[in-house]
């Protein structure tokens, strides 16, 4: 296993100690005798450069990937760290709310980056438009007047700020390592090259001719003509014309073909958690104990006759 | 040469790997009920990040099509919960996880929350404040004399 190079080692490390120290600071807790405006800000300006240090980290390689979209890049990535940061560290579980819908919008400006249009839209209407609003009425319903006391404390934020970036750092670690050093030497990863889609028996390292016809059958199935992304996606990201449209039906053809099942469970669970939902929400007579109901005395049989 | 080079994936893989442990760093932390929701909400985003990415990277639609699937998921998962979070205020009238301590783990001590730890309260402005307005225009004439004349 290959350590990486001392300076990669510095970078990782100033990224999740500046991180650990701006999060711990503005995480909501009494800071003993500092004042909370100083640590707040200390903490702001740490985490933004805990942030601007890991998009420091971001390489693109020898590809030709132009000025602007790595502009929009770097962009998206600084806003969903941060907007991360602080949807976890706002005392308003309102600004929370509205930090996530930051973090969603910048997750899918990376969708759009990466060739994934129908992810990108679908992301912000059911995330920014359906789940964050109905957090906010949420929200609005269970609010009380004034900052509660578990909005303005966190549990234990030392060691949990210590357990998170723990968990970050072993991650960037083995990511920068692998950054370095590129993907197999044999090369066996590269499913794109020069522009077309490698087919699975030519990424193997066999030609046509060594592969029996059931083995080229096996490759074949293992990863399907529909499942394999169209050539106009990277046409595209190499900025030739390709047709429109061509991108949502083939996600769609591999949807309704491939992963039909997956499609009819995705049915399924919403329907039962639609009726989980309606089962739970409504609220029953002890909880909210309202007028007792006056019960007539049932009519004695005798009076009917 | 490759649109999407492997030092894109990785780029991807930590930009993920970022989400996951700040979200996972706010579930540990906070004490609000929804606060805690959002940071799960948030580590779902990491992921959907990691799938696209190697998606992509590979050539074919798999990563997307399981992006799917959890944005389906995080759907229900948001129904079920909101309305798990409204019945839990309905009893206890708070937000506060700390309350619902009863249902840990047998054997587990308590947590105790020490108020004298919180963050001061920011200072109220009363149940009545209004805007304070600056002035504008040319203060005009006072009539003075309506009410010094009624001394005699």
């Amino acid at each position: 296993m290959d350590a990486i190079s001392r300076l990669d080692l510095f970078t990782v490390i100033a990224v999740i100690v500046l991180g650990a120290t701006g999060t711990y600071l503005l995480l909501p807790h009494g800071h003993g005798r500092t004042r909370p405006k100083l640590a707040h800000q200390v903490g702001y300006a740490l985490s933004a450069l805990s942030a601007l240090i890991l998009m420091a980290m971001m390489r693109f390689g020898k590809a030709d990937v132009e000025i602007l979209s790595k502009a929009f890049f770097y962009v998206f990535a600084f806003g969903a760290v941060f907007g991360a940061i602080l949807t976890v560290t706002s005392r308003d579980p309102i600004h929370s709310a509205l930090w996530f819908a930051a973090v969603v919008l910048a997750t899918s400006g990376l969708f759009l980056l990466s060739g994934a249009q129908f992810l990108a839209a679908g992301t912000v209407i059911v995330y920014a438009g359906a789940i964050i609003v109905t957090f906010l009425f949420v929200i609005m319903l269970a609010q009380k007047e004034g900052r509660a006391i578990y909005d303005r404390m966190a549990r234990s934020p030392f060691l949990a700020t210590l357990a998170g970036f723990l968990l970050l750092f072993t991650l960037l670690y083995s990511l920068v390592g692998i950054q370095k050093k590129g993907p197999a030497a044999t090369d066996h990863n590269a499913y794109v090259a020069g522009g077309r889609i490698v087919p699975a028996s030519e990424r193997l390292g066999m030609n046509s001719r060594s592969l029996s016809p059931d083995q080229s059958k096996v490759f074949n199935r293992a990863v399907s003509d529909a499942n394999r992304l169209p050539e106009a996606t990277i046409a595209e990201a190499k900025g030739t014309h390709v047709a429109d449209g061509t991108h949502v039906a083939g996600l769609g053809a591999t949807l309704f073909t491939d992963h039909l099942v997956t499609v009819e469970l995705a049915g399924a669970l919403l329907f039962v958690a639609l009726i989980g939902a309606l089962a739970l929400a409504p609220p029953r007579a002890p909880i909210r104990p309202t007028v007792p109901v006056i019960v007539s005395e049932p009519a004695s049989p005798a009076r009917l006759t | 040469m490759n649109a999407f080079s492997f030092e894109m994936l990785t780029n991807y893989l930590m930009l993920g790997a970022a989400l996951m442990a700040v979200g996972m760093l706010g579930f540990l932390s906070r004490r609000n009920m929804i606060v805690m929701f959002l940071s799960a909400e948030m580590m779902l985003q990491g992921v959907a990040l990691t799938l696209v990415g190697f998606g992509r990277y590979h050539g074919n639609w798999t990563g997307q099509v399981f992006t799917i699937v959890i944005l389906t998921v995080a759907a229900c998962e948001a129904s079920i919960a909101l309305a798990l979070i409204l019945v839990l205020f309905n009893r206890r009238s708070s937000l506060d996880v700390s309350l619902w301590q009863e249902i840990r783990e047998p054997g587990q001590p308590p947590t105790m929350d020490r108020a004298s730890e919180a963050e001061p309260e920011p200072a109220s402005t009363g149940p009545e404040t209004y805007p304070h307005l600056l002035i504008a225009g040319r203060e005009p004439a006072h009539p003075v004399e309506a009410w010094t004349h009624r001394r005699d």
